[in-house]
């Protein structure tokens, strides 16, 4: 009795009826999306009879020598500021996560100060105010005098920017690097341990590596942020893209043809921290 | 008892332990010859998994004295008090005392060679070649020589444990210290880790495991330690121990044992 039912459940499920299966359309979306292209296309017809944009002089200006020179040191800036930005935020997490006070105390009021305030305004410190607060840098040692130089010549518009861009940037480095060090569980430090490794070992061989996996992807976009952000240096005078672009405009008054001069050139950077973004994060692969 | 040897594996003498104002180890102590295989059962929040890490020095003690092999460990005598050693120290010694954990912590960025590897290679300096050469017998040894190139999320938990034993192998320990080593895995994986396990006791290495798993402490444990509440209040020969427990709670829980493994006799 049992058997045959049994049967019969399994015929049926062999054998189904030759149906048509339908998805779902998403009508909606489709439409939203006929509607934001419309959009584009009108913005562009604007553009265009608007003859805002003369493609001539951008093609005139687009790999000028001065452009060229602005978008190297920009690249410069940025690439040499995230250097030292990492090595200041790897610095300032370890004291962050050491556990001993005034290390802690210390890490985080330089976070606190150099994240909480406008980059541009601690640009214009360092270019500014710094000089007249130490009029001179002077090295001795055992009476015999290394460096004696007034501090307006040591402070140049790229050291400043420099200063300014790195120690900003190494206040947020500290905090993703803080926090891919207490991503990884403890678990890894009391094996790491219990083999022998030193603290420092174990911060080097087990917690690094894997804190990366969520470092790396936070720094590519730091990074972008940094490229873009070295256009701030344009206000103490460094002569990267976008100081370049507004000293050419001031003569001719093409101010938008440059502006995008300068634009396409910061997107070029942009895919470049973006292709080697995507290069590290296949080296440091989520396990 | 025949050739004594002059210093006991472990030595732990009147180890105290506070957690604020919770004492969670009380007067321990007890001396483990070397080779012995001690089970240290008890309910959970005993100060089993505490009186383990104490032993390589992860946790600070508040009083007494442990030696490994007649050394005092992560600490340093000076007058009638004891500085805790500098962490390089500390690291030093515990490169001879394995531990074995029960979440397995391996290096989830390095492959399970590397894992087995890894204390040879940045703690002891050892060639690559001759380290790799000496994890691969390990890998062989938990039986897991196909799985060198196998990183741990690609891995079982019981294989997990078994690159975790052949890595605290991998530095030669004379001491192994198995924090539950089976209680995060389904019986049918414990087989395959307490196999692995009984092996070591069989080479005559001298084990501390603290576990609920009774094919530990019945069948190749030479001797149990049973704690209530941070205190060993019950410490014999592990025949004996099943067989005529003193303690009340742990006749309760050999009673309680029995029962479930009568069951799952009759069950099998």
């Amino acid at each position: 009795m049992i058997g045959a039912v049994l049967s019969e459940d399994k015929a049926a499920a062999v054998a189904p009826p030759p149906q048509r299966i339908v998805h779902r359309r998403h009508w909606g979306a489709w439409l939203f999306g006929a509607l934001v292209l419309a959009l584009l296309a009108a913005l562009l017809k604007a553009a265009v009879t608007a003859r805002i944009v003369d493609l001539g002089v951008v093609g005139q200006y687009l790999f000028s020598p001065q452009m060229l020179i602005g978008a190297r040191n920009s690249l410069a800036l940025g690439t040499v500021a995230l250097f030292i930005a990492v090595l200041v935020g790897l610095v300032v997490a370890l004291m962050r996560v050491s556990g001993n006070p005034i290390l802690v105390a210390v890490s985080a009021a330089y976070v606190y100060l150099f994240r909480g305030t406008p980059m541009l305004i601690q640009l214009i410190f360092w270019f500014n105010a710094f000089p007249t607060m130490f009029k001179e840098l002077h090295v001795e040692l055992f009476g015999v005098v290394l460096a004696h130089v007034p501090m307006t010549q040591l402070i140049t518009p790229y050291a400043a920017a420099l200063l300014g861009l790195s120690l900003a940037e190494g206040a947020y480095m500290a905090e993703i690097i803080r926090g891919g060090i207490l991503a990884v569980d403890a678990g890894q430090r009391d094996a790491a341990r219990s083999l022998g490794m030193s603290t420092g070992r174990l911060m080097r061989h087990i917690v690094i590596p894997q804190a990366s996996r969520i470092i790396v992807p936070a720094t590519g976009n730091q990074y972008i942020m940094l490229l873009k952000s070295t256009s701030l240096a344009s206000a103490i005078g460094y002569l990267e893209l976008l100081r370049i672009s507004t000293d050419i405009y001031a003569s001719n008054f093409r101010v938008v043809e440059l502006l995008t001069v300068a634009a396409f050139w910061y997107l070029v950077m942009t895919a470049f921290a973006t292709a080697i973004q995507t290069v590290l994060e296949k080296k440091f692969p989520h396990r | 008892m025949a050739n004594r040897m002059d210093e006991p594996a472990i030595r732990i003498q009147r180890l105290a332990k506070f957690r604020g104002p919770l004492q969670v180890l009380k007067d321990v102590t007890l001396d483990v010859p070397r080779g012995q295989v001690v089970a240290l059962l008890g309910p959970s929040g005993a100060g089993k998994s505490t009186l383990l890490r104490c032993i390589n020095h992860l946790e600070t003690i508040d009083g007494g004295k442990i030696f490994v092999e007649g050394e005092l460990i992560g600490y340093r005598e000076r007058g009638d008090a004891l500085h805790e050693l500098p962490d390089l120290a500390s690291s030093r010694q515990r490169q001879r005392i394995g531990m074995v954990f029960q979440s397995f912590n391996l290096f989830r960025h390095l492959s399970a060679l590397d894992n087995v590897m890894a204390g040879p290679v940045h703690v002891l300096g050892l060639p690559r070649g001759e380290a790799q050469a000496r994890a691969q017998a390990l890998l062989a040894q938990v039986g897991l020589a196909e799985k060198a190139k196998a990183y741990p999320n690609q891995l079982s938990g019981g294989q997990q444990q078994r690159v975790a034993i052949a890595r605290a192998l991998a530095m030669q320990p004379r001491v192994m210290l198995l924090d539950e080593p089976t209680s995060a895995l389904d019986p049918e994986l414990s087989q395959e880790v307490i196999a692995t396990i009984r092996q070591l006791a069989d080479q005559g290495l001298t084990l501390m495991i603290a576990t609920h798993e009774m094919a530990i402490a019945a069948d190749f444990a030479d001797r149990v330690l049973f704690m209530v509440q941070g205190e060993v209040v019950e410490d014999a020969p592990a025949r004996r121990f099943f067989s005529a427990p003193q303690h009340e709670r742990a006749k309760a829980f050999v009673a309680r044992h029995a029962g479930a493994a009568a069951a799952s006799a009759t069950t099998d």
